[in-house]
């Protein structure tokens, strides 16, 4: 159903004062910026070790691998509710106070699996013949990796990179265990919503809505109808 | 050697983050097993109470149970329109279902707090559903649809959707498009042609996307948060106030793995029925 955040309303006439309301808001600048530090942290982490788990899934020959993918992917199938209990539980049971560090080893932990799927199915795609005939022509198995595998699977890590980001950035039920001073946008806006009724949140929602629908336009020029079309 | 540092090398940032999440767990489990000696105190030594506590009171086994019959008739309806918009974009022309993709794709990258939030907006007192039936006379007074089980299952359904109907127009994308003229060259007529070729061949889709959104909607935390504002509460409502606000860690810790079993087991009896419907392959 449409996403889109209309008018709370019916329009009592135009205004951008809930837009500048959002500046004044300490509350929301500081969890914007919380969120995009872990988003980023989260993306680097899942994509660069599903990378690397990825390689060793698809081009090394060890007993088990289908376990280890399998182990890789565990996250996924928990619930993210269970997922924020348990971090919680230990934080507790250790003693530790919960901090930037923490939540970001929850994203990490929750955006890998995404990460890793991507990754693996793109590197399962891509062709080693090619890989191969570079080490042939006298390239380090790392320089024939770098040099033509990567490049080759450029659209996968993107695309690993972008789920990362997104699964990190709108992460709530599991994230919002361990808020404490600090806390994540959607956090934020879900707090906001249940306590307080003005527009303002609408107006948070359309701008982070606003370059995910100007994003996706603009994909879909470059992939064109490629995605939608009968093969 | 060498052997070895390449398998630490490749496998072990893997090991470490998914190390994080598998020691979390087990002291959850652990935890839930520990005595409750008050608001965050947790005890020393083993004992069954919190689970006791659990599934012997109708209360707590009420909301697994509540959360299981409303997950479960949100997801029959998802997989009905989720089909019929599949199939929809399915038979349309190729700017249709660009458009209808898109609308979907934004939602995939639209936060879940945000997509419920506008589900709010729009079935709110003052929302554009009340406002339009109250235009066109249908109603005389606005529908009273936040807060109740009503308004939760219409945003469960609204968000689910997009997780359902990629699945399944995913699988009809790969029916051979033989297979159509095939059955209508032997002479079969369209009602024929959608139940006993399109329907069964789409069943994968259908099953994925049924496990997806079964287990979305059975552990959802912020459609019941936001649209039943704390009348509809399900598990994971029950397991965030038990942990954070009554700070019973061993009992929450309970609950949350006694769903995690529910969840578990679930996926399991729906693949493995999904796997006695799909036609042999």
């Amino acid at each position: 159903m449409n996403p889109g955040v209309e008018q709370v309303f019916p329009p009592q006439g135009f205004s951008l004062r809930w837009y500048a309301n959002l500046a004044n808001r300490h509350g929301f600048i500081d969890a914007a910026r919380l969120t995009l530090i872990l988003a980023f942290v989260s993306t680097i982490v899942s994509v660069v070790v599903g990378l690397l788990a990825g390689v060793a899934i698809t081009r090394f020959s060890f007993p088990g691998k289908d376990l280890v993918l399998t182990v890789l992917l565990s996250p996924l199938i928990v619930p993210q509710v269970v997922v924020g209990m348990a971090f919680l539980v230990t934080l507790s049971s250790l003693g530790v106070v919960t901090s930037v560090i923490s939540l970001a080893i929850l994203h990490c932990v929750i955006t890998l699996p995404f990460a890793a799927r991507v990754i693996v199915s793109a590197l399962a795609a891509s062709s080693r013949s090619l890989e191969e005939a570079a080490q042939s022509l006298g390239a380090s198995p790392a320089r024939a990796f770098l040099s033509v595998t990567v490049p080759m699977i450029r659209p996968g890590l993107v695309a690993a990179a972008i789920f990362a980001f997104v699964t990190s950035f709108e992460n709530f039920t599991a994230s919002q265990f361990l808020v404490w001073d600090r806390t994540t946008l959607p956090v934020e806006l879900y707090n906001f919503v249940q306590t307080e009724s003005d527009p303002t949140a609408a107006a948070l929602s359309s701008l982070i809505l606003l370059p995910v629908v100007l994003l996706v336009l603009v994909f879909n020029n470059f992939i064109g109808q490629q995605m939608f079309s009968r093969k | 050697m060498r052997a070895l540092a390449r398998y630490l090398i490749f496998l072990g940032p893997a090991a470490v983050v998914i190390g994080f999440f598998a020691f979390t767990m087990s002291v959850m489990v652990r935890t839930s097993f520990a005595p409750s000696l008050g608001p965050a105190i947790v005890g020393e030594g083993y004992t069954l109470s919190n689970y006791a506590q659990f599934v012997g009171s109708s209360f707590y086994l009420g909301y697994l149970f509540r959360s299981m019959w409303i997950a479960f008739y949100c997801t029959a309806i998802t997989t009905v329109l989720g089909f019929l918009i599949a199939y929809f974009m399915y038979r349309s022309g190729p700017r249709t279902r660009l458009v209808i993709g898109v609308l979907l794709i934004v939602q995939f990258f639209t936060a879940y707090v945000i997509r419920t939030y506008a589900v709010m907006l729009v079935i709110g007192r003052t929302g554009i559903l009340n406002s339009t039936l109250l235009d066109l006379g249908i109603i005389q007074q606005p529908l009273s649809l936040l807060f109740t089980e009503f308004g939760v299952a219409i945003g469960m359904v609204l968000v689910s959707l997009p997780f359902m109907v990629f699945p399944i127009f995913a699988s009809l994308q790969s029916i051979p498009p033989n297979a159509e003229m095939a059955a209508a060259s032997l002479g079969a007529g369209n009602t024929r042609i959608f139940w006993q070729i399109i329907v069964p061949l789409s069943m994968p889709g259908v099953a994925a996307g049924v496990v997806i959104v079964y287990l979305f909607e059975l552990t959802s935390y912020i459609v019941p948060g936001i649209l039943g504002g704390g009348y509809v509460d399900m598990i994971a409502n029950l397991i965030y106030a038990k942990a954070m606000q009554s700070f019973d860690h061993p009992f929450a810790a309970a609950a949350a793995v006694v769903t995690l079993l529910v969840s578990g087991m679930t996926i399991y009896l729906l693949q493995k029925s999904f796997r006695l419907l799909s036609p042999r392959t």
